[in-house]
């Protein structure tokens, strides 16, 4: 799970310290067909989106692609980036990943589902028959490369982001430096098993679909992974259709892969069809790194066989591909949420009706119309996303409903209902007259900027004196939102995408008071309610999708109910392709192009 | 009509002699400052603009309101379009609005009172620290003023931007110097004091280094005046011309480096108002609203303009020796 346009430290500090997940014994996964999660949160307004794409295509041709921001790491153990991710899953296989239009995991190095034994404590995966690694390493990958891959993560020169979160149950992982980890075996070629310390199958299970999971072979990575960190990325081989281009030796850097410049993959040539459910078109990728997305989108909309690939489109561009390029824009839901982090443990915000008047009087609608209008957000009404499991039993594009919920129903914001809680709060004026001063810090760029200050002056008119200040969004979170003990009131420009569709990825880092950490710390409210951390407890251990929907669904609603924080945006990601691509964007990452589906016309 | 020939004494002990029509009358320094500068049309055309700046500034919500315009924090969504891209110039929004619907006129014409009140506050207080190093650099002489220039050279080798960068973003949540500097203007006043100053110091020093030579300090002296008095009663008085002069260049400097700072986001702080982090607002959208940049920078251009005009022309009419 990442906050949103942050990555790396941030969530990597959150990693460590987690609580995540027991989940039960049976099989099957917690994630789900998006097909389930209700039309109206998915449609997109007419425009093309992943699950109205034709997923054929014609074979062949270069694509070009565009993007402002450098990759930050494409090493399979390490990348944790939605922009790396499109890289990753065209060249690295894990065990499961999902197709373009579903959230679902599709058995990709594994074979078929995995077997969740032992009472959640053992989980079993078979891997495919056939796999190859690209040059220079050529040969077939077994569960050993899989088992190599997981256990590089626990290397401190490669500092996997994640391992701790979904990983740490695996017997002998919390000491785990990077060799062989007791609770990792590999009875034969095709098979391994991970045998826990705890029943949290699950999770672990729902996890192997991140690129954790992907082969890696040791006797090829050791010696890079011996450098300090780790420079296996220069020299990486792939098991996917595509691979970073290189040379003889396996040199990727400097030649697919030119820091800040470009990266080049082309056709992985061991890499067999019939292995893979992916049908790699395009013969080749070729990736422009920097300009300015406003410049890079104006030619990408006039240009024919090119693709931008960015965590979000310039609006400029958007309403442009909109009004003028209609057919040569795809809008992905489920991009993620955006909330206000309201710090629940100190200053006036611990007060919950403080909370649901700043919710009441918000113009989240507003605050949506900033970051582009309709086209490309949903008002949220509570935490679990489109997309997830578990957003229709949260009330879906409404909400939760009750009267309990009065400062929740009015998007476009309501000073009487605030004005209410103002009163139950002790302020009979309806105004704020406690002297404290709100500290907000947000982050800067359009639009988060201008969220910030929709929400900074609403605090205003409710009589709170504010500091207001924007920053770098690397700073806010790393120094600011991020440390409990800074005392930041209000965070306005935080947010989340779950790492896969299960609603504990979204809900229990970012509200049980046991992930609180005094740096890296993502629960950015610093909820700590007994009640919440009590059920996120049971909820773990609740199996099959429906029962954890249901479960985790009736969390987010009391998370709601206290007004935690406040969501104001389910983010919908817009890309822009050239008028001869048949780009295809993805459902379950934030929406960004798979390179393994896009065909050109 | 008589030609006549006047001694008049102009910037301390410069000496010419003018052509003047009319009775013959004695005109003070101030008289015949003016009556050069009033030749000047482009240094008045500047004043005239300065002035009126000024005016627009302070009375900045009674223009607002007379103009029948929003204030300029007042957001209005429903000013965006269905993308929310902001609504280009109109009847009621005569240089549009910005992406939260805030009206641009309004906000330029705030604008003003940031750009002033950075250009003028930070330009006097750089200016008096100027004075009094300057002067006692260059009285005292000696250690003193070895100390002293040398501490000069090094404010003088800080790399400023870089300072203003990091301040602004050290100050940023909570000020520093336990809350001595706040963020936004009065951190940037600070910046811009603590880098300008030496170049007012270093030229009064020289002035000074020559002056306390002059006949008139001696007498001064012989008469028994304290050293505070020959600096500040005797000195002092003479160095008027160069002070103006050199601080109205300073102005539009600082200005510029506040709009700099504003746009690397690290200046004024929105919801305040300021020119420079308008622009820089206005750059990723400048395809769909082309108003939210121009007016705010022509603003900002005709002002600092203006200054440096003025300043020019001052120089002239203080300084008619110093031929540009």
């Amino acid at each position: 799970m990442r906050s949103i346009r942050t990555v790396g430290a941030v969530v990597l500090a959150a990693g460590l310290a987690l609580l995540l997940a027991a989940c039960g014994s049976s099989g099957g996964s917690s994630s789900t067909s998006t097909t389930a999660s209700g039309a109206s949160a998915l449609s997109t307004g007419g425009y093309k989106s992943p699950l109205t794409e034709a997923l054929s295509g014609k074979r062949g041709g270069t694509l070009q692609v565009l993007q402002e921001t450098d990759f930050e790491h494409l090493d399979p153990g390490i990348a944790y980036f939605s922009v790396d991710y499109a890289v990753i899953f065209a060249t690295q296989r894990p065990l499961y990943s999902q197709k373009p239009n579903s959230t679902a995991p599709t058995p990709d190095t594994a074979e078929g589902q995995p077997e969740i034994t032992d009472g959640g404590k053992t989980v079993t995966v078979h891997i495919r028959k056939g796999i190859h690694f690209s040059p220079p390493v050529n040969r077939e990958v077994t569960s050993a490369d899989v088992a190599y891959g997981i256990e590089r993560g626990a290397n401190p020169d490669v500092a996997n982001p994640y391992l701790q979160s979904y990983f740490k149950s695996i017997e002998g992982m919390p000491t785990a430096t990077g060799g062989p980890v007791k609770g990792i075996e590999t009875p034969n070629k095709y098979e391994i098993v991970f045998h826990l310390s705890e029943p949290k199958g699950q999770i672990v299970a729902d996890a192997l679909v991140l690129p954790l999971s992907a082969p890696v072979p040791k006797e090829y990575a050791e010696k890079f992974d011996k450098n300090k960190p780790s420079n296996y990325a220069a020299y990486e081989v792939a098991t996917g259709p595509y691979m970073l281009k290189n040379n003889a030796e396996g040199k990727v850097l400097g030649i697919g892969y030119i820091p800040g410049k470009s990266a080049t993959l082309v056709r992985n040539p061991n890499w067999s069809a019939s292995t893979d459910y992916r049908p790699a078109y395009l013969n080749e990728i070729q990736v422009k790194i920097g300009g300015t997305s406003t410049v890079l989108g104006r030619q990408v909309l006039e240009g024919t066989n090119i693709v931008q690939n960015e965590s979000a489109v310039a609006q400029p561009n958007v309403r442009l591909a909109a009004e003028k390029f209609k057919s040569q824009l795809e809008i992905s839901p489920g991009g993620g949420a955006h909330y206000i982090g309201v710090n629940n443990a100190h200053g006036p915000f611990k007060n919950v009706d403080l909370r649901k008047a700043l919710w009441a009087a918000l113009d989240r609608a507003s605050m949506d119309k900033a970051r582009g209008g309709e086209l490309v957000t949903n008002v949220a009404t509570h935490f679990i996303y489109p997309t997830i499991n578990g957003f229709e039993q949260a009330g879906g594009l409404k909400g939760p409903s009750g009267p309990q919920f009065d400062f929740n129903e009015h998007p476009e914001g309501s000073m009487a209902v605030a004005e209410k809680y103002m009163k139950l709060a002790g302020y009979p004026s309806g105004k704020y007259t406690g002297g404290e001063t709100v500290t907000v810090v947000g982050s800067k760029g359009s639009p988060a900027e201008q969220d910030a200050e929709i929400v900074n002056e609403t605090l205003k008119n409710l009589g709170f004196p504010t500091k207001f200040t924007l920053l770098e969004a690397s700073t806010m979170y790393a120094k600011y939102c991020n440390v409990p003990k800074e005392e930041i009131d209000i965070c306005p420009s935080v947010g989340w995408i779950a790492d896969f569709a299960d609603p504990q990825t979204v809900l229990n880092i970012t509200f049980n008071g046991t992930t609180i950490t005094p740096t890296g710390n993502v629960n950015w409210g610093q909820t700590n309610v007994p009640k919440i951390n009590k059920a996120m407890a049971a909820a773990e251990d609740v199996v099959g999708n429906e029962a954890r929907a249901k479960a985790w669904a009736k969390i987010d609603e009391e998370i709601v109910e206290d007004a935690a924080s406040i969501p104001f945006d389910w983010d919908k990601q817009a890309n822009i392709e050239g008028s001869t691509v048949n780009g295809v964007g993805d459902l379950w990452n934030v929406g960004e192009w798979d390179y393994s589906y896009t065909s050109l016309k | 009509m008589s030609a006549t020939a006047e001694l008049v004494p102009s910037g301390g002990d410069n000496l010419e002699f003018l052509d003047v029509g009319g009775d013959i009358a004695a005109r003070s320094p101030l008289q015949l400052f003016w009556s050069r500068l009033r030749r000047d049309r482009v240094a008045l055309v500047s004043l005239g603009f300065i002035v009126f700046l000024i005016v627009l500034a302070v009375a900045a919500p009674l223009v607002v309101s007379v103009l029948g315009l929003p204030g300029p924090d007042v957001q209005n969504l429903n000013l965006t379009d269905s993308f929310g891209s902001p609504l280009g110039p109109s009847l009621s929004h005569p240089f549009g609005v910005d992406p939260l619907g805030e009206d641009v006129m309004s906000r330029v014409i705030y604008g003003a009172r940031i750009s002033l009140e950075v250009g003028i506050v930070g330009t006097g207080i750089s200016t008096i620290i100027g004075v009094i190093v300057g002067m006692l650099a260059g009285f005292y002489r000696g250690v003193v003023d070895t100390a002293l220039s040398r501490f000069m050279d090094v404010v003088l080798s800080i790399p400023i931007l870089l300072l203003g960068l990091g301040l602004g973003a050290a100050c940023s949540v909570r000020g520093c110097v336990s809350g001595l500097i706040q963020p936004g203007v009065g951190t940037i006043i600070f910046i811009i004091s603590l880098a300008t100053w030496p170049y007012i110091a270093r030229i009064v020093r020289g002035l000074v280094l020559s002056m306390r030579e002059r006949e008139f300090v001696e007498a001064a002296r012989a008469l028994g005046a304290s050293d505070m008095r020959i600096m500040f009663r005797e000195i002092l008085p003479n160095l008027t011309a160069p002070i103006i002069v050199y601080g109205s260049l300073l102005i539009p400097t600082n200005i510029l480096f506040e709009a700099g700072l504003s746009y690397l986001g690290v200046g004024i702080r929105p919801p305040t108002a300021s020119w420079g982090q308008m622009i820089a607002d206005a750059t990723p959208i400048f395809s769909t609203a082309w108003w939210y940049m121009i007016f705010p920078g022509v603003a900002l251009l005709l002002t600092v303009l203006a200054f440096n005009l003025l300043g020019d022309g001052l120089q002239d009419a203080l300084n008619p020796r110093n031929a540009r």
